[in-house]
């Protein structure tokens, strides 16, 4: 069996941290251990580094929304995956921007959490909806540029298909399915503010062959968004 | 600026989209104006009547009695200052009503110029050569028409004193005090009467005006009436193909309520119901409020619904939302526990998708009104799109 992935919770109602602890413990495989909870961010960074793979963090904390230690977070070599309510695309873009690995919204907790930290650890990207519906709305000039079928493949999983009947839908494998659905995400791994956790996971995705070296441009002008690469594209539907 | 005119032909309802009561404009009501008009109207003529009276009528007995008067020259200035007075209290009319303190300041102008033209006159033959005393009293009746009636009055019974008082001073006698009792009847009888004429015609400029504008107000009613009556027969009609047979039905016996097919049926025709008057809301975004309304029903019977949009949506056009929230009400009545609704900005248009866990293909609406629909059943779950494009 590979090694658990320790996790801390940082989150201010104890009913929410309670609830997570319980997804954690009811995994089948028993991949998560939960190291840590905390009402707030203080002391956190105290805590020896080795000890805590992954960050669950709640994005609001006493009324104020903690997007900002994110960098701070990232930096001292945590993963965080912020769990919240806000599903508002411009902060889950925020904190996907400031180092975050995943967003989860509280709807997608049950279903995502879990996958989303073990996907963390990994620094493999995770997309839930709730990402796939701010990386569509995603409106900023700087945006990087989806392939049609990238843009197609999120659309599907927004609307709240499996990846198994995306793939129907678009004549794909579920696996290349997962392919432009992470790539998408590597590509915004690629955008805007430098952060370790960014880094890690686009090395990653390049180890994995989820994108190639020469598709990370940065800042692409959404005038060339719409060709394809053709190096990972299967036939569209 | 012509009456508001119906947007829509209220004989001609479209069943597939109710019609929107425009809003209304206010009132604009030509014929409104009309009090003023005649107003002004009266105004003038009584401008046109002083003037003659102070030239033709003062001004003629003035030169035709020149030799009489101790001091023409002094009668002149007086007529000239009676000139000026006639001429401020023109403009001031014409102008608007003027205050009291200017009405009154023309009017005591030319009392003083009345009185002092007597004053001057020869003892002997003063009623005979007076000039002012009409003119002084006209001037009152253009200055003070528009007051009340009472300070009109008074003024010509100033002036009159005024004539008397000089006329006692120079001696009375019987024959005098009927020259001057003549000439009084004669001249004020007539300010009066002109004052009350118009006073008369301006009341019924102001009824006849009442009465174009509860004309005018009648037509806007029956505009707005009509088009709320267009709004409804269409929307009558919309319910004449669906619920009222089902009504009929159960009423008759020939549906039966314990049938879950009759139930279903039911399901759909409240779910529209409810989008129809969800219709009529003005909503930033209508289609998102009438899909909510058509989820009600659902919501009710417990079935979990979730409304997700992603990205600025475009306006969708009432025909194409139709087709959209048809397609929305067949997916969410087939539903057994939940329903996710998307609304996501596609290249030129809107991308509303439906999963549900119908269990069984669903029929959809037919492609209509720029909306594409596309679906993909994978086992319980049906995966469906309903695409509609601007362009």
């Amino acid at each position: 069996m590979e090694q658990q992935v320790t996790v801390a919770i940082v989150e201010d109602h104890p009913v929410v941290t309670e609830g997570v602890a319980s997804w954690i413990q009811s995994d089948p495989g028993q991949r998560v251990r939960l190291v840590r909870t905390a009402r707030d961010l203080t002391g956190l960074l105290d805590e020896p580094r080795a000890t805590v793979d992954v960050v669950i963090l709640d994005l609001e904390l006493s009324g104020e929304l903690v997007t900002a230690q994110i960098p701070g977070l990232v930096t001292a070599g945590f993963r965080v995956v912020a769990f919240s309510g806000h599903s508002d695309p411009l902060i889950v873009m925020e904190t996907l921007d400031n180092g975050a690995h995943a967003y989860v919204s509280k709807e997608e907790g049950r279903d995502h959490l879990v996958e989303a930290v073990l996907a963390a650890a990994a620094d493999r990207p995770y997309v839930t909806r709730s990402q796939a519906r701010a990386i569509l709305a995603d409106q900023r000039p700087a945006r990087p540029a989806l392939s049609e079928q990238e843009r197609q493949a999120l659309l599907l999983w927004f609307q709240g298909m499996s990846k198994a009947s995306v793939g129907r839908r678009m004549s794909i494998s579920e696996n290349t399915v997962r392919q432009y659905i992470s790539r998408a995400r590597a590509k915004y791994a690629a955008t805007g503010r430098s952060a370790p956790s960014k880094d890690a996971l686009l090395a990653r995705a390049i180890e994995d062959g989820v994108i190639k070296p020469g598709e990370i441009v940065p800042y692409k002008s959404f005038a060339s968004a719409a060709a394809d690469h053709p190096s990972l594209g299967a036939p569209g539907r | 600026m012509t009456a508001v005119q119906p947007a829509v032909q209220p004989t001609v309802p479209s069943a597939a989209e109710p019609t929107v009561p425009p809003t209304v404009q206010p009132a604009v009501q030509p014929k409104a104006m009309m009090a003023d008009r005649y107003q002004r109207a009266f105004t003038i003529a009584v401008v046109f009547l002083v003037v003659v009276w102070h030239i033709a009528g003062a001004g003629g007995q003035l030169l035709h009695n020149r030799a009489d008067y101790s001091s023409f020259a002094f009668q002149g200035a007086m007529w000239l200052v009676m000139a000026v007075a006639i001429a401020v209290g023109s403009v001031l009319v014409l102008r608007g009503t003027p205050s009291w303190r200017s009405a009154w300041a023309v009017a005591l102008i030319a009392l003083a110029a009345s009185t002092a033209a007597a004053a001057a006159s020869p003892a002997s033959q003063m009623l005979a050569v007076n000039w002012a005393w009409g003119t002084a009293g006209w001037t009152g009746v253009l200055v003070l028409l528009r007051r009340r009636f009472s300070e009109l009055g008074c003024y010509l019974a100033a002036v009159a004193l005024g004539v008397f008082g000089v006329q006692v001073w120079d001696g009375l006698d019987r024959t005098v005090l009927a020259g001057f009792l003549a000439t009084l009847a004669w001249s004020t009888g007539a300010q009066v009467a002109v004052a009350a004429g118009v006073r008369a015609l301006d009341v019924a400029a102001g009824q006849a005006a009442t009465a174009a504008r509860s004309e005018q107000a009648a037509l806007e009613r029956a505009a707005t009436a009509e088009i709320i009556t267009a709004a409804r027969h269409a929307r009558w009609l919309a319910l004449q193909e669906s619920a009222v047979p089902l009504v009929a039905e159960l009423a008759a016996g020939t549906a039966d309520p314990g049938d879950p097919l009759v139930r279903t049926r039911c399901e759909v025709q409240a779910a529209r119901l409810r989008r129809l008057l969800a219709e009529g809301d003005e909503v930033p975004g209508p289609l998102v409020h009438e899909l909510q309304a058509s989820a009600d029903v659902a919501e009710r019977r417990g079935i979990a619904i979730e409304i997700e949009t992603a990205g600025p949506l475009p306006l969708v056009p009432g025909p194409a939302r139709r087709v959209i929230t048809d397609a929305a009400i067949a997916i969410l009545t087939a539903a057994r526990t939940r329903t996710r609704i998307t609304l996501a900005t596609v290249a030129a248009g809107i991308a509303v998708s439906f999963v549900a866990d119908t269990g069984s293909v669903v029929p959809l609406p037919a492609a209509d009104e720029g909306v594409a629909i596309e679906h993909q059943q994978d086992g319980a779950i049906l995966w469906a799109e309903a695409r509609w494009n601007s362009r």
